[in-house]
C-alpha cells in the first residue's frame, strides 16, 4: 500500500507525541539519577539537571552499604520471591476448578471471590483480624492476605477456559487423573499467562508500601519501600514542621535521598525489560477467547 | 486494564482507610480493654524477661534512619538500667494515622514517644487512652521530679492529671538573616543594625550589583510559604506569632506592628529589592538561588550553614556569609523568635503491661551519669570538656550519638542545654552561626514564645493550619501588591470570623491564669 502525505504527517506526529511523553517520563528519573551521583554542593546550588555535576559514586556506595538499607533490600527480595511463588501456585490451582462451569455451585463460589474485589472490611477490622492471627510484625502478613489476587485469578481462569476441552478428555482417556492433568497438561500450556501474572505479583510485592506501613512496626522488619518512603519524606515540609532542631541536623541530604531512590528502583527496572515480552503477550492471550 | 484495575483498588482502599480511621475515633476509649487476648506478643515477651525479674519493655518511637534496637545507645541503656527494651517505630509519613490505629486497637506498648505534638497527646489523654502518671512518678520517679521543672510537668497536665513526660526543647533562636559579607565589603557598607539601614544595604546591592547578576539576581529573597521573616518580624514587634499587647495575647493581624511590616515588605517588593518570584520559592529553590550567587540575603536556620557554605564557596571561592544582628524597627523594637515547648512527649497507653517498670526505666535514664552518657557519650571517647563546654570527638560522636535524642524520655533540664551544644560543635561553621544568634547577640534580642509551655488547646490545634494558611496567603498577596495594605481591616474581619476570634479567646483564657 502506498503511503500518502497524510500518513507521513500522522506518523511524524505520532513519533513526536510519543517521544515527548517518553521524555516526560524519563527526564525526572534522569534528574534523580544525576543527583544520586553528583556532589552535594552542586545539588544544593541547583546545578544538577539531566547530567551529573562532579561525578562521584560515594553517595550511592554509602546508601548501598548501610546496614539498614541492605537489610531492607534483602527482606524485600525475599518477600517478593516467596510471595510470587506462593501466589502463582495458589492462584493457578484455585483458578482451575473455577474454570469448570459444570461443577455444582461453582458460580456461587465465583461470586464470593468477586465480592472481595468490590468490598472490604476496612482498615481497622483488617488490622484487628491480623492481630488475632498473630500476623502483626510477622513478614507473612505481607504475603498471606493478598495471596490470591482476584483479578489475576480471573485472567488465569479465562485462559484455562480458552484451552480446548478435548485436550483434557484425551488425557483422561490415557489414564491421567485431575492433578496430573492440571500439573502436566494445563499448567505447561498456560506458561504465557503464568509468566505475566507472576510479573504482576512480583511488581506488586516489590512495590508494596501500604502493607508494611500498616502491619510492620518492628525496626528489623522494614521492607525497602517503607524505608525508601521514610527517607524521601524526611525533607517534606509537612513532616519538617514537627521536627526538632536535632532532627533537622540529622536530616539526610538530597544526594542521599536520591541515591536511595535509585538503589531501590534499579533492581525492578532491570528485571522489567526481560519480562515485558511476556507481559504483552500474556495479557492478550488471556483476553482473547474463542 | 490491569493497571486501571489496580488504581481502582487503591482508591477503594484509600477510601476505606479514610472511613475507618475517622470511624474509630469515638470507640477509642473502649477498644483497648475490650480485647484481652490481644496482647499475646507482650506477655510472651514478659515470660522470657521474667527470669531476671525485670520484664522486657515494649517501646514505640518515631521514625529514625538507623535501627533503634542495634544503635549503640540502646545497648548502653540496656546495660545500665537492666531493662531489655524492644523498640518499634512509626513510619515517617502518616505517623499519626498509624499511631491512631495502634492506639485504637490496643497494642500493648509500655511506652510511646511521639514528636512534640501536644494536641495529639492531649487528645489521647482526654479520651482516656493513657495511664495517669502522677502516682507512679510519686512512687518510682524521684529523678523525674528532680530533673524536670514544675513548668514542664504542668504544661502536660490534662484536667489536672499528668499523662506524659516531655523532653523540653532548649530555647534558642534557630533562624536569622544570612548576608553575603563579601558583597557588603564590595559596596563598602557595614552590617545594618536597623531596618532602615537594611533597606539601604539592599538598595546598594541592587544599584552596585556586587554579584554581577544584572537583572537575574535580587538583593533579598524569602520562600512563599514563610512570609513571616524572622528578624524583620521582630523589628515590628512580631517576633513570635502571639505577642503580649497590654496584657493580652494577639495574633499578627491584630498586632499594631503588622501594618508597618506589610508596608515595609510590600515596599521592598515594589522597589525590586525582594525577589519578584519569591512567592513560588521553596526552601530548596531559595538555597539554590543563594548558593548560585544570585541573592544577597536569605533567612536561614543555622543547621543549614555547612551545606550552604560548602555549595556557595565551591561556586564562589571568595564568598563569605554571616548572620545579621537583630534589626531595630522604627519604634526601636527588635528580636528573634525562639522555639520552645517539647521535642518529644512520652506516654504510657492503658494497654501497657508494665506501667510501673516503664516509669522506673524512665527514672533510671534520668540518673546524672547515665543521662550524660546517653546524651553525649563517654568523655575522651565521644566528647571532650573544657571550661564546662563540651566538644564532640568525630567521627565517634556522629556514629554513636547522632541519634541519641531519639532515646531520651524526659531530659535533665538544667544540664541538657549545655551538653547539647556538643552537637552544634560538630561543624565549627554551624557553631559560629548558633553562637552568634544565641550567645553573641544580647539576651533582649531573643524573645521567648509565650506559648512555649501552653497546654494543649483543642480549638487552636483544630484551626491552626487553616489560620496560618489564610494569613500566609494574605501576606503574600499584599507583598506583591495584589491587595492594598489599606484592606487590612477587612482581612481582620475575615480572619476573626474564620477562627481567629475563638483562638484568641481560648488562648487568653489560659494566658490569664499564668500571667502574674
Amino acid at each position: 500500500m502506498k503511503r500518502t502525505a497524510n500518513d507521513w504527517l500522522l506518523d511524524t506526529f505520532a513519533y513526536f507525541f510519543l517521544i515527548a511523553i517518553g521524555l516526560m517520563m524519563l527526564l525526572p528519573l534522569l534528574n534523580v539519577f544525576s543527583k544520586a551521583v553528583s556532589e552535594e554542593w552542586a545539588i544544593v546550588s541547583g546545578k544538577v539537571g539531566i547530567f551529573p555535576v562532579g561525578f562521584q559514586l560515594d553517595t550511592l556506595r554509602e546508601v548501598v552499604t548501610s546496614s539498614t538499607f541492605s537489610h531492607a533490600f534483602l527482606l524485600s527480595v525475599g518477600v517478593t520471591i516467596v510471595g510470587t511463588a506462593l501466589s502463582i501456585l495458589f492462584t493457578a490451582v484455585t483458578a482451575y476448578p473455577l474454570s469448570k462451569r459444570f461443577l455444582p455451585g461453582i458460580s456461587f463460589v465465583m461470586v464470593l471471590f468477586v465480592f472481595t474485589m468490590l468490598f472490604s472490611g476496612g482498615l481497622i477490622p483488617n488490622y484487628m483480624l491480623m492481630r488475632q492471627l498473630h500476623l502483626i510484625n510477622n513478614l507473612w502478613v505481607l504475603v498471606l492476605p493478598g495471596l490470591i489476587g482476584v483479578f489475576n485469578l480471573l485472567v488465569i481462569k479465562s485462559y484455562y477456559e480458552s484451552l480446548p476441552e478435548a485436550l483434557e478428555e484425551s488425557a483422561r482417556i490415557d489414564g491421567a487423573r485431575t492433578y496430573t492433568i492440571l500439573f502436566r497438561i494445563i499448567l505447561p500450556l498456560s506458561m504465557p499467562v503464568i509468566a505475566t501474572i507472576a510479573l504482576f505479583y512480583a511488581v506488586g510485592y516489590w512495590n508494596d508500601y501500604f502493607g508494611p506501613m500498616i502491619y510492620i512496626n518492628d525496626t528489623t522488619k522494614q521492607t525497602l519501600q517503607l524505608y525508601l518512603q521514610s527517607v524521601v519524606m524526611e525533607a517534606n515540609t509537612s513532616t519538617a514542621l514537627t521536627k526538632s532542631v536535632e532532627d533537622m541536623m540529622n536530616m539526610s541530604p538530597e544526594g542521599i535521598r536520591s541515591a536511595t531512590v535509585i538503589a531501590s528502583t534499579v533492581p525492578i527496572l532491570v528485571v522489567y525489560p526481560f519480562l515485558q515480552k511476556y507481559f504483552i503477550k500474556g495479557v492478550l492471550i488471556g483476553s482473547v477467547k474463542g | 486494564m490491569a493497571m486501571e484495575n489496580k488504581k481502582w483498588l487503591t482508591s477503594l482502599l484509600c477510601a476505606s482507610l479514610a472511613v475507618s480511621v475517622s470511624a474509630c475515633g469515638p470507640s477509642k476509649g473502649a477498644s483497648p480493654s475490650a480485647d484481652p487476648s490481644a496482647s499475646m506478643g507482650a506477655s510472651a515477651a514478659a515470660t522470657t524477661g521474667g527470669k531476671e525479674a525485670k520484664p522486657q519493655l515494649h517501646a514505640l518511637n518515631i521514625w529514625m534512619k538507623d535501627d533503634y534496637n542495634t544503635y549503640p545507645v540502646a545497648k548502653l541503656i540496656e546495660e545500665k538500667t537492666g531493662y531489655k527494651v524492644k523498640y518499634d517505630m512509626l513510619p515517617q509519613d502518616k505517623a499519626n494515622d498509624k499511631l491512631n490505629l495502634l492506639m485504637a486497637s490496643g497494642e500493648s506498648y509500655d511506652l510511646v514517644t511521639i514528636g512534640g505534638d501536644r494536641s495529639l497527646y492531649g487528645d489521647y489523654a482526654k479520651k482516656g487512652a493513657l495511664v495517669d502518671l502522677g502516682p507512679l512518678i510519686e512512687q518510682y520517679g524521684p529523678n523525674i521530679q528532680d530533673k524536670l521543672s514544675q513548668d514542664s510537668l504542668d504544661a502536660l497536665k490534662i484536667d489536672g492529671k499528668i499523662y506524659g513526660i516531655g523532653n523540653r526543647s532548649s530555647a534558642f533562636a534557630s533562624y536569622g538573616l544570612m548576608i553575603r559579607t563579601d558583597w557588603l565589603e564590595k559596596v563598602g557598607m557595614q552590617a545594618p543594625a536597623t531596618v532602615d539601614e537594611f533597606t539601604q544595604v539592599l538598595k546598594a546591592f541592587k544599584e552596585k550589583d556586587p554579584g554581577g547578576n544584572g537583572d537575574k539576581g535580587y538583593p533579598f529573597t524569602i520562600t512563599g510559604d514563610s512570609p513571616m521573616v524572622t528578624d524583620l518580624m521582630g523589628a515590628f514587634n512580631l517576633a513570635n506569632y502571639w505577642t503580649d499587647i497590654d496584657g493580652k495575647l494577639v495574633p499578627p493581624p491584630l498586632n499594631p506592628g503588622f501594618e508597618g511590616y506589610l508596608n515595609y515588605m510590600a515596599g521592598l517588593y515594589k522597589d525590586g529589592l525582594l525577589d519578584k518570584e519569591f512567592a513560588v520559592n521553596k526552601d530548596a529553590t531559595m538555597k539554590e538561588k543563594f548558593t548560585s550567587g544570585k541573592i544577597g540575603v536569605v533567612s536561614l536556620g543555622w543547621w543549614d550553614i555547612p551545606t550552604v557554605t560548602d555549595a556557595l564557596q565551591k561556586n564562589f571561592p571568595d564568598a563569605k556569609i554571616a548572620y545579621l544582628p537583630a534589626l531595630k524597627g522604627p519604634d526601636g523594637k527588635m528580636g528573634l523568635g525562639m522555639g520552645g515547648g517539647f521535642d518529644r512527649i512520652s506516654f504510657i497507653p492503658k494497654s501497657s503491661k508494665h506501667p510501673e517498670d516503664a516509669i522506673k526505666w524512665i527514672n533510671a535514664k534520668l540518673d546524672d551519669d547515665l543521662f550524660k552518657e546517653i546524651a553525649i557519650g563517654e568523655e575522651g571517647k565521644h566528647y571532650t570538656v573544657k571550661d564546662g563546654a563540651y566538644s564532640p570527638i568525630l567521627p565517634a560522636f556522629n556514629d554513636e550519638r547522632n541519634q541519641a535524642n531519639n532515646y531520651l524520655t524526659g531530659v535533665d533540664e538544667k544540664n541538657y542545654p549545655i551538653y547539647w551544644q556538643a552537637r552544634v560543635k560538630k561543624d565549627m561553621r554551624l557553631y559560629e552561626g548558633f553562637n552568634y544568634l544565641n550567645n553573641v547577640l544580647p539576651a533582649e534580642a531573643r524573645l521567648v514564645d509565650p506559648l512555649a509551655l501552653a497546654p494543649s488547646m483543642p480549638i487552636n490545634s483544630k484551626n491552626s493550619a487553616a489560620m496560618t494558611q489564610l494569613l500566609n496567603d494574605y501576606m503574600v498577596k499584599v507583598f506583591v501588591g495584589e491587595e492594598p495594605v489599606s484592606g487590612l481591616p477587612d482581612f481582620i474581619k475575615k480572619f476573626n470570623a474564620t477562627g481567629g476570634q475563638e483562638n484568641e479567646v481560648e488562648i487568653n483564657a489560659w494566658y490569664a491564669t499564668v500571667k502574674k
